[in-house]
């Protein structure tokens, strides 16, 4: 998966049994990349939100 | 027999009592060695580091719970997990690694916005439930460190009590002697303002600072509890560390504990450290052809399966994952090479990984997260760090 330098940030949408989860992915460089849950107390969700609250949008969901 | 009847003893240079006695037949003492469960600080010996030796990248716990965090660098500073040279004073107590800080070129000077520092976070719930009676003067914390600069200056530290009115502490080492390690320690009143929720969030924090400009200093009463302000974290530094390009600081034997006194570091296994730490982040599997995944099942053209944790973690982590070709490998009746391996949900004890690709359903279901065929080894970890 191909992701963009800007947007640094990407959705991603898993389906299972009907239910879809939605999460947002970062490319964080050396090889790695985070799979950032939607949860309101992780700080990797919170640094996205602050992105997105500087009027950043993700890249969409394939 | 007889009976030694006294209220306290007390050393005949010293200013406190040693031991005091109560009319209950009961005593207090100041004890300072052998003493364990004092350290509220995770890996305050530097023991723990999972995610590789250097670094060179802000924000990265390059020491598990320890971040460096850099800003408006020429040239970013490298951090680095290192050993503690056999001889020296806190070699013979028993600390074999330490943090270290090599400062990068930074050709510009000392800008206002510029900083390195430090950072340890603490979750509010511990500092809440250490028995430390935080709203009182007359209760004490008490941090220790052993500290060593290639620069002789001061360094400033600063606590952030952030839950309810959001107060701050800042204080200096005093002047350190260049490449001499020093034993630092600094004993923290509590106050009425002080508030910690009893929760996961990040409660307070350390920032031990080997530089902050202006832009974030100024005139802030040191050694008292005061109203955060962002911009007056520490009262305005030196900058001579920071303007020495190649400049080494480094730390180990951080303690912080209830009490007035500085007792002796409380020295844990690595196994004890590592899983306290496994709270905030954990490696998932060895970075060789490992399984690590149970409860293998396919859906549409993908599979899914179950990663239990070693350690019930602080909430539902992020997933940290390799992301080059061939980083993953799955067996059905056929072999797969997942193009993506990303996180369906989770919570603090698991989460369900889902792969891109279907591997078949029939034979031993099984995904390596590294990949045997492609012959590299994949990082999968999980992180929920404060």
């Amino acid at each position: 998966m191909a992701f963009p330098t800007n947007p640094i940030y990407k959705l991603h949408n898993s389906t299972f049994d009907g239910v879809t989860t939605q999460t947002v992915m970062k490319d964080i460089g050396n090889d790695l990349r985070i799979n950032i849950p939607f949860d309101p107390k992780n700080i990797d969700y919170q640094e996205y939100l602050e992105w997105v609250a500087e009027g950043n949008t993700a890249e969409p969901a394939d | 027999m007889s009976t030694l009847k006294v209220d306290a003893i007390r050393h005949n240079s010293a200013t406190s009592d040693a031991i005091t006695t109560a009319s209950d037949g009961t005593c207090t003492a100041n004890i300072t060695n052998n003493l364990s469960n004092r350290n509220l600080i995770i890996n305050g010996a530097m023991q723990v580091a999972v995610r590789g030796a250097t670094s060179t990248s802000s924000g990265v716990y390059t020491v598990d719970r320890f971040a460096c965090n850099h800003n408006g660098t020429d040239e970013a500073p490298t951090q680095a997990h290192v050993s503690v040279d056999s001889g020296t004073t806190p070699f013979t107590l028993g600390f074999k690694t330490a943090f270290k800080i090599t400062n990068g070129n930074q050709t510009s000077g000392a800008g206002t916005n510029d900083f390195i520092r430090i950072r340890y976070p603490f979750e509010a719930q511990d500092i809440s439930n250490s028995g430390w009676n935080y709203v009182s003067a007359s209760s004490y914390i008490t941090l220790s460190f052993w500290v060593k600069s290639s620069v002789a200056q001061s360094f400033h530290v600063n606590m952030r009590a952030k839950d309810g009115s959001d107060n701050n502490y800042t204080f200096e080492t005093g002047s350190l002697s260049a490449d001499t390690w020093t034993k630092i320690t600094k004993t923290i009143p509590g106050n009425s303002n002080l508030t910690f929720d009893n929760n996961t969030d990040e409660g307070l924090y350390i920032h031990f600072h080997m530089f902050r400009g202006t832009g974030n200093t100024g005139t802030v009463s040191q050694n008292q509890w005061v109203s955060y302000d962002s911009t007056l974290l520490t009262t305005d530094q030196t900058s001579t560390w920071y303007t020495t390009n190649d400049a080494t600081f480094e730390i180990t034997g951080v303690q912080l504990e209830v009490g007035s006194v500085a007792t002796d570091f409380e020295h844990r296994s690595y196994g004890d450290e590592l899983r306290r730490c496994e709270r905030y982040y954990q490696v998932l599997a060895e970075p060789k052809q490992d399984s690590g995944v149970s409860n293998i099942s396919t859906h549409g053209g993908n599979f899914y399966g179950v990663i239990h944790f070693h350690t019930v973690m602080r909430g539902s982590p992020t997933l940290v994952v390799s992301n080059f070709t061939n980083a993953f490998r799955a067996y059905g009746n056929q072999g797969t090479n997942p193009s993506t391996l990303t996180l369906n949900n989770g919570g603090s004890h698991s989460m369900v990984i889902q792969g891109s690709g279907n591997p078949g359903t029939a034979g031993w279901l099984r995904c390596y997260l590294g990949n045997p065929s492609g012959g590299a080894f994949a990082t999968v970890a999980a992180q929920s760090e404060l």
